[in-house]
């Protein structure tokens, strides 16, 4: 975190489409950092990411990476960073190696060293289809691919999702190391709180494609409380505060900013973790 | 572009595309609609976009550091390079008909050079409205090629139907004769003309509706 150079900003983003909107997304990416852009299904979270990279065409805001913007510069910006969905799920009916050398021609800072050291680190058999291939070792793969190019951007939309925890595990454990040795930044996103909490140093949080905070993880969380008490503790002033309510058989639990402590004195607050807070959040709605 | 091109025949290409140049063989058969011959590539590259969309192709290569519309040039590249091809591998089977049997075609038109400027005018036909229709949303296949296959079968049929009952036509150009080797070179020309202003424009019409579609 040492070096806080913005590498990505996303400004005032707007799409819209016959049943849903992106409204004013922005964020922006640190050099040397993970960020973990949240929210449950159908919040808007692909249709950003796909937006950054002009998949999807925005109606109004900008991209910028590295200062230049995505719309002007997209090849150029396109050879510094990677975007994937979840793992490679292209020709899976081909080797990898068949693939890799395809890939390879459009880098111009390809480093077959780097790939080769990738392939035997990830344990990926070249002669291997990627339809042979498990889930995780299909994110890996793409990891390969994306770090072999001096990727220095690694968007990834779901790259945990349907994987079993061992395998999740394996591969924030790669992220940390890939944003530890300075190799490349991290925006990836998911519906899963622990992986957050596991390697995140910043937090997005998309809703009904509205960014409700983005931020530092560890602000974020400090920033709630979680708070439960009986029924004749939940006086008017805390109803005011108190976010995704719930009462069951005479008790109530909840949750508050952290700043309003205050007005919940007297009642049991605890730590809050991001499920938790998500939970809540959404449960407001 | 050069590195496009090679990602389509290493990963995109069909294999039927290859095997289907082989129905060039069909122009021995003594009586038959030659068009037919020609029509399989179309089914050919009908099949390098269904296993495009089998294959997520269209997600790889728009990730790839190129500009979009130079994915569809490359496309357009792969297809123009089958077409050709299968025209030029029925050329030596078209002069093997006609030596190893100089009777009538009685289905149609003789294998001569005016046949060959219509095969191009029909697949100009058929690259002018597969392609832009597909990439209208970068997904549908189906419905653009049966409406190509009609857009064809209605040119072969009023090209046929017009040779066969307008006799200035048929004497010239549904011929072996060399007398009329003039007048079936002027359908040849105007048949290469035709197939590159259409696919050129084809071109430019799919890249700008490629550009416009999300993804």
């Amino acid at each position: 975190m040492e070096n806080k150079r913005e590498i990505l900003s996303v400004k005032d983003l707007n799409k819209s489409y016959d049943a849903f909107n992106l409204k004013n997304v922005s964020l922006t990416l640190q050099a040397g950092s993970i960020m973990g852009f949240i929210g449950r299904n159908g919040a808007g979270k692909s249709t950003t990411l796909k937006s950054m990279v002009n998949l999807v065409h925005s109606d109004s805001g900008s991209v910028q990476f590295f200062g230049m913007d995505i719309k002007t510069h997209e090849s150029e910006i396109k050879q510094r960073i990677s975007f994937a969905f979840g793992g490679v799920d292209y020709y899976l009916q081909k080797k990898l190696g068949t693939i890799t050398s395809v890939y390879k021609r459009f880098y111009d800072q390809w480093d077959e060293k780097a790939y080769e050291d990738y392939l035997k680190r990830f344990e990926l058999n070249p002669n291997k289809k990627v339809k042979e291939l498990s889930q995780g070792m299909r994110v890996k793969y793409g990891l390969a691919l994306a770090l072999s190019h001096h990727a220095e951007i690694l968007i990834l939309d779901e790259p945990t999702s349907g994987l079993d925890p061992v395998s999740r595990d394996e591969i924030l454990n790669i992220f940390a190391d890939v944003v530890d040795s300075k190799q490349a930044s991290i925006l990836f996103s998911t519906h899963i709180t622990s992986d957050l909490d596991k390697c995140a140093d910043e937090i997005t949080y998309i809703k009904n494609g509205e960014i409700l905070v983005s931020e530092e993880k560890d602000a974020f969380v400090d920033s709630y409380r979680l708070v439960e008490g009986s029924m004749d503790q939940f006086t008017e002033a805390i109803k005011s505060i108190i976010i995704g309510c719930h009462e069951r058989r005479g008790e109530f639990s909840g949750l508050i900013r952290s700043k309003n402590c205050e007005i919940a004195k007297g009642i049991k607050c605890s730590p809050a973790d991001l499920e938790s807070i998500m939970v809540h959040i959404e449960r407001r709605a | 572009m050069k590195d496009l091109l090679y990602k389509e025949f290493k990963l995109a290409m069909h294999p039927t595309c290859f095997i289907f140049l082989l129905m060039a063989f069909m122009l021995l058969i003594p009586n038959y609609p030659y068009y037919v011959a020609f029509f399989y590539q179309t089914l050919g590259i009908f099949f390098i976009f269904v296993g495009g969309q089998a294959n997520n192709d269209v997600y790889f290569t728009t990730l790839l550091p190129v500009p979009k519309r130079d994915t569809v040039k490359a496309r357009f590249g792969v297809i123009v390079i089958m077409e050709l091809a299968q025209i030029v591998v029925s050329i030596p089977f078209a002069i093997l008909r006609n030596s190893l049997n100089p009777l009538e075609n009685q289905a149609g038109m003789e294998a001569n050079i005016a046949l060959f400027g219509l095969v191009f005018m029909m697949y100009a036909i058929f690259n002018m409205v597969f392609l832009p229709i597909f990439y209208k949303t970068a997904f549908n296949i189906g419905l653009p090629y049966v409406i190509a296959c009609g857009a064809m079968a209605i040119f072969v049929g009023a090209a046929e139907a017009s040779i066969q009952l307008i006799p200035a036509l048929k004497t010239t150009l549904d011929t072996l004769n060399p007398n009329y080797l003039p007048q079936q070179l002027a359908v040849l020309l105007f048949g290469i003309l035709v197939f590159s202003f259409m696919t050129t424009l084809a071109y430019l019409k799919s890249a700008a509706l490629f550009e416009k579609i999300d993804l």
